[in-house]
């Protein structure tokens, strides 16, 4: 569990790189991200292959920013479960053929549950990348910057400041549990209330001591942290393109895409 | 320059933890504020950063009256290094959690980047910049502590129980910085050695009033020290 949430901080020190894409600014790169992932969420369920070609922007990104695929997709896969879960039901419903491919059926079933798998890799990635890329009070601040209301930032801020905490205290009582719990490795059924409810306690106390030190080295929830970088053309740019890409490739699939450029170099 | 009257801090469960404590600190003064446990000492330190809200009294620092709309005033000249070190590291990498409260102050990315080396060089765990503070031993943990603080550069610091957890060299180190340090400094311990080379003033606490205030003659005084559950030096 501390492993878990190290692991997370671990990719948030990445964001301390100096390539061009960490360099751009927090605005630029969490717009697209949003654009990114509100387009590939909007294609319906059977759109596996025009969602295919969206894998362009992850996949840039992690080139240009160094990021290790390994790490990203490490954490793609603690939400596969829940992907997947969400995809099989499709596969017993909707048994319809959808292609027949090499004397193959393939049911609308197994595309929709291959297009929710996509997308879920997609979004995962894109703000992974995004994560990886930004050190986390760059985002805030741009959040703040996007007017959006500021007991959401608070709560976002504190929620992920707090995961460590919850997770140390968690760890500290399994440890104090194990040690007196005459060689019991894990929490007892019975016991289960007693410490889960202990834990809530204690992590309110612990969280409100952290809260604490956090507004006595000048936390406070809704100051401006003076940004001092203005955003640019280029992150504009970057900005625009990605917009552009992803709106295109959302209008237009990639046969037909394929079909307009090189049909009309052929009809020439 | 830190100055309490008649302060009086009661817990909602009626626990009446600081009982009408007057207290003036004067600028550039080491005060060691010792006692037994529950004497009262963490509830006077953070009442006086507005941590705990006051059911009397009043608190000046710097020249400032703590209350709501100075809270934040306060604050910035008021630096406090808690009891446990876990409470006050919460970001990813030691750098970030020193260099959490100069952000927050508006310092520019070189200057903090300056003002944390220099300060964790000072502490000597210029090593833990890049570690995890999950991964730290409770003695490295607090040195990290203080240096969170330290680097904010505030003119008053109180420290509670800035000893435990640090092994021999530790100490030596944390005794030479904070006799280096120029502000106005409050330190609650039970460690009477230490108060006794860091401090030039003790103040004693018993049951949340001050038992008694004066040089530092006061550690070595068997009677009063016993009384006050605590064991005088030779
Ligand atoms: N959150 C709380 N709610 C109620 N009572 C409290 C709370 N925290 C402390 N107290 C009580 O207030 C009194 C003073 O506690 P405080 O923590 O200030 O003592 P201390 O001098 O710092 O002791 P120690 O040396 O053990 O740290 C004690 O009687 C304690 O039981
Ligand atoms: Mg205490």
């Amino acid at each position: 569990m501390k492993q878990t949430i190290h692991n997370l901080y671990a990719l948030e020190q990445l964001s301390g790189g100096k390539t061009a894409i960490h360099r751009l600014h927090p605005i630029a790169k969490l717009l697209a991200t949003a654009v990114f992932v509100v387009l590939v969420i909007s294609f319906d369920r059977y759109a596996t292959l025009r969602l295919a070609v969206y894998v362009f922007y992850p996949t840039l990104m992690m080139a240009v920013s160094e990021t290790p695929y390994h790490m990203l997709m490490k954490r793609f896969l603690l939400t596969l479960p829940f992907c997947l879960f969400a995809g099989v039901s499709n596969l017993l419903l909707d048994t319809n053929t959808a292609y027949v491919g090499g004397g193959v059926a393939v049911s609308f079933g197994t595309v929709s549950l291959v297009s929710i798998l996509l997308k879920a890799y997609l979004c995962v990635m894109a703000v992974l990348i995004l994560v990886a890329t930004t050190p986390f009070s760059g985002l805030t601040a741009a959040l703040r910057r996007l007017s959006i209301p500021q007991m959401f930032i608070t709560v976002f801020e504190m929620t992920y400041r707090y995961l460590a905490v919850l997770a140390g205290e968690a760890a500290a009582m399994r440890t104090a549990y194990a040690l007196r719990g005459a060689g019991r490795q894990a929490v007892e059924i019975r016991d289960m209330g007693s410490f889960a409810g202990q834990l809530l306690i204690r992590s309110i106390d612990r969280a409100e001591r952290v809260y604490h030190a956090m507004v006595c080295r000048g936390y406070a929830p809704g100051a401006q942290v003076r940004a001092t970088d203005k955003i640019t053309l280029k992150d504009i740019g970057f900005l625009i393109a990605v917009c552009v890409l992803c709106v295109v490739f959302r209008i237009i699939g990639p046969v037909e895409l394929f079909l307009k450029i090189f049909g009309g170099i052929l009809s020439c | 320059m830190l100055k309490l009257q008649d302060v009086t801090v009661v817990y909602p469960d009626g626990t009446k933890a600081v009982d009408g404590i007057s207290l003036t600190v004067r600028e550039g003064e080491r005060v060691a504020l010792v006692g037994g446990n529950g004497a009262g000492k963490t509830s006077l330190l953070l009442a006086a950063v507005g941590v705990l809200g006051l059911s009397g009294g009043s608190i000046e620092a710097a020249g400032i009256t703590l209350g709501k709309k100075t809270l934040g005033a306060v604050r910035e000249a008021v630096g406090m290094v808690f009891q446990n070190p876990d409470d006050q590291l919460f970001m990813p990498y030691i750098y970030d959690d020193v260099a959490f409260g100069c952000r927050n102050g508006g310092m520019s990315g070189a200057e903090v980047e300056r003002r944390v080396d220099e300060t964790l060089g000072r502490l000597g765990i210029a090593g833990l910049r890049s570690r995890s503070s999950l991964k730290l031993s409770g003695g490295e943990k607090r040195m990290a502590a203080i240096a969170t603080v330290l680097a904010m550069d505030p003119s008053v610091i109180l420290f509670d129980e800035p000893t435990a957890f640090l092994d021999h060299r530790a100490k030596r180190t944390l005794v030479t910085a904070l006799r280096s340090l120029g502000q106005t400094q409050v330190i609650a311990t039970h460690d009477l050695v230490f108060a006794d080379e860091v401090c030039n003033r003790a103040v004693v606490l018993k049951d949340g009033r001050v038992a008694a205030d004066g040089s530092l003659i006061l550690l070595r005084d068997k009677a009063l020290m016993a009384d006050c559950g605590l064991e005088a030096i030779n």
